[in-house]
């Protein structure tokens, strides 16, 4: 069992998943939703039947809470906005680094996105569309650019840069929009984010999550340059000494975390239908905390884009959770706190055993080579 | 009755011996010297007595009791004070506040900052040091940081003291006054412990010297009864560790690197040199004699070095590694862990770190040139680990070095820069890197080799050029070596 979570690292959160469904699966008990059909006109209307009077009241299906399709498509759905931050923010604390602006980048690209779509109305088309997702995803991109910009440029710690556009770009949202919220954008464009599987199973959102968690996933594993966002995390100076220009690192991190919130402003946009200055508040901390769940450490080096969305689906099931076993919604913030700290120590409690387990292989491996005698015959192998 | 007696300890780091069944004894009212070449103990010796290090087995004993300093502070109550290189202060606070950091006096919960200031002063006063007490910490020169170093390990009223290399890092000027200051602690009879490589020093003022060599001792006499080639003797006096390296029969080829008065403000001078094809050059001298900024300048990670670099012949531009890459430059850097390698990277990442583009195609890693390649080098660099997965924080110091060098293996270079190959390796390891380096240059590669160790340099280089200071005091053929001749140009 340990080998294989070495090997998967990611393991250990999916049990914890599991579990948690299992828990909520059980103690969540059932509940009265009303039966619903779809008719030949393809609308949904409810399902009435006759009661023992001979009156036809409205029929209702008992389901289990947590166990069933609705609630777990909407669990999905609320998971992918953070899911999609975290795999960015990842790439971010890998390097050893911090991004506290992503909540305002995501403001500030649906408010800029809003502003290019809203004029076209309900009846703009195809082309609008595309404009708008461009610029949302682009202006994403760019104040995530303009973060690693500085930081690299300034030598300052990235914690106080983005603290500071946290604020910056937040403010020139609210400038924009006069704190008003926008709306009105081409319906094609809501209709594609809002399509749906099956009546009420919207799916846009969970496929881009995947789409942006797989993509990510095979960047920072495979591909030369996500080698190099581990190893500046690693040691950066070991990685300057073997020529990586660990500036350009640092810009391409922090450029991608704005992207990542560009695309999740895109699909707030299309689901919510409107964007505002105050999108994404606080959102910081639950994108930080998904990452750190998913087992990435801020001290750099560690972290994985799949860890960082299971950590987004785990927080997302706890704080769907205490709703469906009926605990107050204002316990949430303290149970979600309490599970970013065990995560860290569960963390460091598992970096500990797996050194002791390097300590005892490195000494057999001593042992062997005194052993073998494979030192050079010119020399006298030393006793130990 | 010795004072202070350390018998039969030892103590092993994780791939190294570093003390071997150690016994010596210390007097009162006297300076004893350890002496050694690097990672023959001598440190770990002072911090075991110190209580920085806890020994694996053996005994310290202080007037025939015995003690057991398990940490610095339980060490200072027996009255033992460490003053080491690493000065550990709090630069942000006055050299009042650090003198008196580890119990501040106070007034019902409030800093009392006039008796802190009284005691202060008292404790600078003890050793005739003139700081004012209010000076923040980081103002201070080196040495004047170690006078404050010194009041407080004295103020405890240390019976024993353990200078580490404590001349490092001062100026001729304060070294005299440390030298006056250690003759006025002799009077008081206070034991001291010195470590240094510097051989005038030892000889002005110690009393006794204990030589160790590879975590054995070896020997511990009175001063009048040894000498400067008697000493060197001892401390090298190992069974030759290699036989004539084959690059030394070859006829040297072109010239690869030529270096020009470089120059680089407050680290070296007017540097020139220059290193063939096929040959080990040394670069000798005392630590801060400039070498490894030398190195790291010409492999382009100095922006403010002036001077010419020239790399078979045309002129490199200085202070950017990727250039230094591109003319075929590598370095091992001295401090592995802390430049060399990714700790908590594995064996295979690290090795293909600085030639990652090279195994990518389409930006992608081809895992499977990469482990075929970086298999081959490992087997060939003898690296003992279970697998290439193996995190080489794991790994001993020999093993680390080896995945160091084979990270600059991967492709062949043109000029291999070498700053300290063996340091913390254990001698079988320390022999089959010496093996190595001697093939790679046989195989046309210019290598440009740093080290501490006389034998070592004198062994492998085709010619040697000594550092002092940041200036090149001289440069050796192999035909005029002799460890005095170097020992003459370092100090």
């Amino acid at each position: 069992m340990n080998l294989s979570f070495s090997k998967f690292p990611e393991g250990g959160l999916i049990v914890v998943i599991i579990a948690l469904g299992l828990l909520l699966a059980i103690f969540g008990g059932s509940v009265r939703l009303p039966k619903l059909q779809t008719n030949p006109d393809g609308k949904r209307e409810r399902v009435f039947e006759t009661n023992a009077a001979g009156q036809k009241v409205p029929a209702f299906e008992s389901v289990n809470k947590f166990f069933n399709a609705r609630t777990i498509v909407q669990i999905a759905k609320d998971t992918s906005f953070f899911a999609i931050m975290a795999v960015g923010m990842t790439v971010v604390i890998i390097t050893g680094g911090i991004d506290l602006s992503i909540g305002s980048m995501y403001a500030l690209a649906s408010v800029c996105g809003a502003l290019v779509l809203s004029p076209y109305g309900p009846s703009g088309g195809g082309g609008a569309t595309v404009l708008g997702v461009a610029v949302t995803v682009g202006v994403g991109a760019l104040l995530g650019l303009l973060n690693g910009a500085m930081i690299t440029a300034f030598k300052v710690h990235p914690f106080i840069i983005t603290l500071g556009t946290m604020a910056i770009y937040r403010g020139i949202a609210f400038v924009q929009t006069s704190g008003q919220s926008i709306g009105g954008f081409p319906d094609g464009f809501r209709q594609f984010v809002r399509w749906e599987l099956l009546p009420d199973l919207s799916l846009v959102p969970l496929i881009v999550m995947i789409i942006v968690t797989v993509v990510g996933g095979i960047f920072l594993a495979q591909s030369a340059i996500g080698r190099k966002i581990y190893a500046v995390g690693g040691n950066e100076i070991a990685s300057r000494y073997s020529g990586i220009r660990v500036g350009r690192i640092k810009l391409l991190a922090y450029t991608l975390t704005g992207l990542t919130a560009g695309i999740a402003s895109v699909l707030s946009l299309g689901y919510y239908g409107a964007g505002s200055s105050g999108d994404g508040q606080g959102y910081e901390l639950n994108v930080i905390a998904a990452s750190v769940v998913g087992g990435a450490s801020l001290v750099g080096g560690k972290g994985t884009a799949l860890g960082a969305l299971l950590g987004a689906v785990i927080l997302q099931m706890i704080s769907n959770g205490l709703v469906i076993l009926n605990i107050p919604q204002n316990y949430s913030q303290i149970v979600i706190g309490m599970v970013v700290i065990a995560a860290v120590l569960l963390d460091q409690f598992n970096a500990a055993l797996a050194r002791r387990r390097l300590l005892v292989k490195t000494s057999s491996i001593k042992k062997e080579v005194v052993k073998s005698g494979d030192t050079p015959v010119s020399l006298k192998p030393k006793t130990t | 009755m010795a004072f202070l007696s350390v018998e039969n300890i030892s103590k092993t780091f994780p791939g190294v011996r570093a003390l071997d069944n150690v016994s010596v004894d210390f007097d009162k009212g006297s300076v004893h010297a350890l002496m050694g070449e690097n990672g023959a103990g001598k440190s770990t010796l002072g911090k075991i007595i110190a209580g920085v290090y806890t020994p694996d087995k053996g005994t310290i004993k202080i007037e025939d009791r015995e003690v057991k300093p398990t940490d610095p502070r339980i060490a200072q109550q027996l009255g033992i004070a460490l003053v080491h290189q690493e000065l550990a202060f709090c630069p942000n606070m006055t050299v009042a506040e650090n003198l008196l950091l580890g119990g501040f006096p106070t007034n019902s919960g409030f800093m009392d900052w006039s008796k802190l200031r009284e005691k202060s002063r008292a404790l600078l006063h003890e050793i005739g040091a003139d700081i004012d007490v209010d000076t923040p910490l980081a103002q201070l020169t080196t040495g004047q940081e170690q006078m404050v170093q010194i009041a407080g390990a004295v103020g405890v009223n240390a019976r024993i003291m353990i200078f580490d290399e404590p001349t490092s890092s001062l100026s001729t000027n304060e070294s005299e006054h440390l030298f006056e200051l250690m003759a006025r602690l002799k009077q008081r009879g206070v034991a001291m412990l010195y470590v240094s490589h510097r051989m005038d020093e030892i000889f002005r003022i110690c009393d006794t010297i204990t030589v160790l060599r590879d975590g054995k001792h070896v020997a511990t006499e009175p001063i009048a009864q040894t000498n400067r080639d008697r000493l060197i003797r001892q401390m090298v006096g190992r069974e030759v560790l290699m036989t004539r390296p084959k690059h030394l029969d070859l006829q040297p080829g072109e010239e690869i690197l030529r270096v020009e008065s470089l120059s680089s403000t407050g680290k070296f001078e007017n540097v020139s040199f220059n290193v063939c094809r096929g040959e080990i050059v040394g670069m000798g001298g005392l630590v801060g004699a400039g070498r490894t900024e030398v190195a790291t300048a010409i492999f382009g990670l100095d922006n403010r070095a002036t001077g010419k670099v020239y790399i078979k012949g045309k002129e490199m531009r200085l202070g950017n590694v990727n250039e230094s890459m591109r003319r075929r430059i590598a370095l091992l850097p001295e401090d592995r862990r802390r430049a060399g390698l990714v700790l908590g990277m594995s064996i295979l990442d690290n090795t293909s770190l600085a030639h990652i583009d090279y195994f990518s195609a389409g930006g992608f890693v081809d895992r499977k040139r990469e482990l075929t390649e970086v298999e081959k080098l490992t087997k060939r660099l003898r690296v003992k680990a279970p697998s290439l997965e193996t995190i080489t924080a794991g790994l001993s110091g020999g093993n680390q070095q080896k995945v160091a060098l084979a990270k600059w293996m991967v492709r062949t270079c043109d000029l291999l820069i070498v700053d300290e190959p063996t340091r913390g390796v254990d001698v079988g390891a320390k022999a089959e890197i010496y093996e190595l380096l001697d093939e790679v240059a046989c195989q046309g590669v210019a290598i440009l080799m740093i080290s501490s160790e006389l034998p070592e340099l004198l062994n492998l280089s085709r010619r040697v050029v000594v550092l002092r200071e940041g200036f090149v005091t001289g440069e050796l053929p192999h035909e005029k070596f002799s460890q005095e001749a170097v020992l003459h140009l370092m100090a």
